[in-house]
């Protein structure tokens, strides 16, 4: 059973919405692979170099230093080998143009990272049933 | 050497579009430290499940209060400084069914209103976003802030060659004469934040759309208590840029 469960990149700058994740996976009863890139550099490096398996899903923040979730999603999108990635961007962001510009580049969904982790986990619970559906 | 009066705009139109900015990345980017603020309560709350004294747990809970609070200011500060930037599609707006939409919003308050008219020009181009958004806002002051058992308010629509004058008037406590100044101003609130639960920042942003449409928004104190909110909304409105 434990071969089946899909790996999940995180890219992610922040410390606390790293833990955030993770607790909210743990509380979900979410057990697939974590691997976490601090920002779209680290991950590009991640990916192409295979120091992590190839993962099925990421989740993407758009503010982070250095290489932005968007600048991220761009050149992910035109390499053969990552661009059928499923990627789920989660941030702060609530403007219309980040949105716009994040489902150009064909994201699978739009997480806003809300003030209650309370909210965060139902968000959580209901990608759930998105990615065990990826595991069959 | 004396500034031309094309200088002087630019100056002004450059300033007031780097306070816009300024507003809007301080108030975006404050918000992951007070996400992780309210977050990492909870878990030190969940953690100690257990052993939580009354005093303890009741002190969490202002905790995130206080930041949810904090939240609300930042997403008021947000949408002011986005005033003149967002929502600015014209499209057709019927008033008499704008108004009965907004009153079948607080179809459980117990709310009474009564609609009086006399307009001809039942449908106008404007924008139709920015004021329906004034409009509810006043109405939902008159609710939020009303002591009254039986809530009762009053909207008059006036129709002159130009523009539309909406009175809203409400059977609540109105505004003691000495803070009348200050309702405009942004997180300025009659009571404590604790006693009404609000941030304060609707009035200003109400102003700041009438500002942008080239209209006006008064307050006068109704004749036995209440307040009375007088809007004027001009048929035509020509954007600057």
């Amino acid at each position: 059973m434990n071969q089946k469960l899909v790996n999940i990149l995180l890219v992610e700058d922040d410390e606390v919405d790293v833990m955030n994740v993770k607790r909210a996976f743990s509380k979900n009863n979410i057990m697939n692979p974590l691997f976490v890139a601090g920002n779209g550099i680290e991950a590009l490096e991640m990916l192409e170099n295979q120091i992590i398996p190839l993962p099925k899903i990421i989740i993407l923040d758009i503010n982070m230093p250095k290489m932005n979730g968007i600048e991220f999603l761009k050149i992910m999108r035109e390499k053969e080998k990552l661009k059928n990635i499923s990627v789920f961007v989660m941030t702060t962001s609530n403007e219309d143009t980040d949105k716009i510009n994040a489902y150009n580049l064909n994201v699978a969904g739009y997480i806003l990272k809300p003030l209650s982790f309370e909210k965060f986990l139902t968000s959580v619970a209901t990608l759930k049933n998105f990615w065990q559906l990826c595991e069959m | 050497m004396e500034k031309s009066q094309q200088d002087c705009q630019e100056e002004l139109a450059a300033l007031k579009k780097e306070f816009d900015d300024f507003v809007y990345i301080v108030s975006h980017d404050i918000k992951s430290p007070m996400r992780a603020i309210a977050n990492i309560a909870t878990w030190i709350e969940e953690d100690l499940s257990n052993g939580l004294t009354q005093d303890v747990t009741s002190n969490f809970e202002l905790l995130k209060n206080r930041v949810n609070r904090l939240e609300n200011m930042m997403n008021g500060l947000l949408e002011l400084s986005r005033v003149e930037r967002a929502e600015l599609e014209f499209y057709c707006v019927n008033i008499p069914k704008m108004m009965s939409s907004c009153f079948d919003l607080y179809r459980n308050n117990h709310v009474e209103f009564t609609l009086d008219t006399t307009i001809v020009t039942e449908n106008f181009i404007t924008l139709g976003a920015k004021f329906q958004k004034v409009i509810l806002g006043l109405l939902d002051n008159a609710v939020r802030f009303n002591d009254k058992e039986q809530i009762k308010i009053r909207v008059t629509i006036l129709e002159s060659d130009d523009e539309f004058t909406i009175e809203i008037t409400d059977n609540g406590p109105g505004i003691p004469e000495e803070v009348v100044p200050k309702i405009f101003s942004i997180f300025y609130t009659v009571n404590s934040k604790d006693v009404v639960n609000t941030t304060g920042a609707g009035l200003a942003i109400s102003c700041k759309i009438l500002k942008l449409v080239g209209g006006k928004l008064k307050y006068t104190a109704g004749i036995s208590n209440g307040s009375i909110f007088t809007l004027n909304w001009p048929k035509n409105i020509i954007l600057k840029n």
